[in-house]
């Protein structure tokens, strides 16, 4: 934990490159999951099936998703998904969806830097790893290709592990320590800095307080310049704060969206697309990044 | 001597701005822009912009429209604001311009005018006959004037519109619509200014200023858009004064 290195790191926030398109701050991107898992938390094994699957990317690119995000393994823990039986699920898909839609950003879920690599000889633009650095190797491979690259805090957890009596003196400084410092060592591993990305991952290594906190205060991630991505969809901090199962949960993604967009997170991975835009797009405008579609009330 | 005269509306939404991502009235802003492209053409020495205001009086060369009082979002700079100025609009030591000579002067510079402006408002409650020799007075300013007169016909023409439906705007805007198209002055200065009040048609003073300003034979008249697709009557119209044995029509149309 080490809020000065947070401090020192301080910036404004700059332009967001992946794959060969630019994005400045203002313009917020929605990333639309699609699982490869029989086993995902949320709708389990709706987009198991591989036709499913491709039906659900299409969807989620009319819906107005600006990224596809393609996972084979479930975080929770469950069944062994080696990285052969990951890449099988994952990377011909990918390479469909690149075939399908040349121009649309693929990201790959995953923490392996065997698949990482497969994904992005198969067309991703994005390594997601949602677990903090745990297979170092996966820096290399983004560098490699020019990829991005999230580096998330889990804290003390290994992937597909579930918090257990987590604590932290300040979970925002442990946060900013760790992505920061994954940023450094992706920097030195020469991924681009422009295509780093950080993100607090919600629920992983954390209880549903900290999750609560480290959304209050995700301005502070924002202040270190590097583009913010933010998990928050149908997760178990909105089920607990809200009693709700999964598929209750929209309500209360959509208002953790609000407040992680009026702190100015740059992706927004989700379920529901077309409502997180709406969302996002709205708080944008709240925010003053963005014009109103139409304004006629009043100005005839 | 005047050159030429133009009447615009000034809604809020001709600037760009202000409409957000949507253009809204494409074609409204495009007549105006002709509009204003056809005065600068005729080679003024000057140009005088007349539009209501709260008062009567002269605004100098320096001071703006505040666009940020219609879209706070434009002054933290946030959104880009496409060359208005809104920033420098306000100097401190002075109010900024009243909607329709900000707009009226946006107009002139979206069609590259860059010389003298006379810029003139006009109280709601002036008479006609003050309008009128406001308007005089604005033509006879130099030796080539050119005249943009910002008005707008009721606000009260539809069940939407901002004022609500008033039976009496249809009548009311086809006699000053009708009055332009004609060049028929009299009958600008005859509008009856409490039923022009009611009928919230702020463009009344203007029109007036417009009749003083235009003596001598009709002008020749070209209607540029005439519809009120938010319940507010806007119409765009060209006149070419026909007071001289060397019309400039034959220059601005070679």
């Amino acid at each position: 934990m080490n809020s000065v290195s947070a401090a020192q790191e301080s910036a404004a926030q700059g332009m967001l490159r992946l794959g060969n398109r630019a994005f400045p701050p203002g313009q917020p991107l929605v990333m639309g999951i699609v699982n490869r898992t029989p086993d995902s938390f949320y709708r389990p094994a709706v987009t198991w099936d591989e036709a499913e699957a491709m039906d659900r990317v299409h969807q989620v690119i009319a819906a107005g998703a600006d990224i596809v995000d393609v996972g084979g393994i479930p975080a929770a823990p469950g069944a062994e998904v080696d990285a052969a039986e990951e890449i099988r699920r994952t990377v011909g898909f990918i390479s469909a969806i690149r075939a399908g839609y040349p121009e649309i950003l693929i990201s790959a879920d995953t923490w392996r830097h065997e698949t990482g690599r497969a994904a992005c000889e198969a067309g991703a633009d994005l390594l997601n790893d949602s677990w903090g650095g745990a297979d170092p190797q996966l820096a290399d491979v983004a560098a490699e290709f020019g990829a991005g690259l999230v580096c998330s805090h889990v804290g003390p957890q290994q992937p597909r592990t579930r918090p257990f009596r987590v604590a932290y003196a300040d979970v925002m400084a442990d946060v900013l320590d760790q992505v920061q410092r994954l940023a450094r060592r992706a920097l030195a591993a020469g991924v681009q800095r422009d295509r780093i990305v950080i993100d607090a991952a919600h629920d992983f290594g954390k209880n549903t307080w900290h999750s609560l906190e480290i959304t209050r205060r995700l301005d502070e991630m924002t202040q270190t310049g590097y583009p913010v991505l933010v998990s928050l969809s149908n997760k178990d901090f909105v089920g607990e704060t809200l009693n709700l199962p999964p598929e209750q949960r929209l309500p209360g993604t959509l208002a953790a969206t609000a407040i992680c967009a009026w702190h100015g997170a740059r992706i927004f991975r989700v379920h529901q697309v077309a409502e997180s835009r709406q969302v996002i797009d709205m708080v944008g405008a709240i925010r003053g990044e963005r014009p109103p579609a139409r304004a006629v009330r009043g100005l005839a | 001597m005047l050159t030429a005269a133009a009447v615009c509306p000034a809604p809020p939404l001709l600037a760009r701005e202000l409409t957000g991502a949507d253009p809204v009235v494409p074609e409204l802003r495009q007549a105006c822009l002709d509009a204003a492209t056809e005065l600068v053409r005729s080679a003024p020495d000057v140009v005088a912009v007349v539009g209501a205001g709260e008062q009567t009086r002269e605004f100098g060369p320096h001071v703006r429209l505040d666009l940020a009082a219609y879209a706070p979002a434009l002054a933290h700079g946030g959104l880009h604001s496409r060359g208005l100025d809104r920033q420098s609009g306000v100097t401190g030591t002075d109010e900024p311009l009243p909607l329709s000579l900000g707009l009226g002067r946006m107009l002139l510079e979206q069609a590259g005018y860059g010389g003298a402006l006379a810029l003139h408002s006009v109280h709601d409650r002036a008479s006609a006959a003050d309008c009128a020799a406001l308007g005089t007075h604005l033509a006879e300013a130099a030796a080539r004037v050119a005249l943009l007169v910002m008005a707008d016909g009721s606000a009260r023409r539809s069940l939407k519109a901002p004022g609500y439906l008033d039976e009496r705007s249809a009548p009311f805007d086809a006699e000053v619509t009708g009055a332009i198209r004609d060049g028929d002055m009299p009958a600008l200065l005859a509008l009856d200014a409490g039923l022009a009040r009611e009928l919230m048609a702020t463009g009344r003073p203007a029109w007036q200023a417009l009749a003083g300003a235009l003596s001598g034979p009709p002008p020749a008249v070209v209607i540029r858009y005439c519809d009120d697709p938010f319940g507010v009557a806007y119409l765009v119209a060209s006149l070419s004064p026909q007071h001289d044995a060397v019309p400039t029509s034959g220059r601005e149309r070679g």
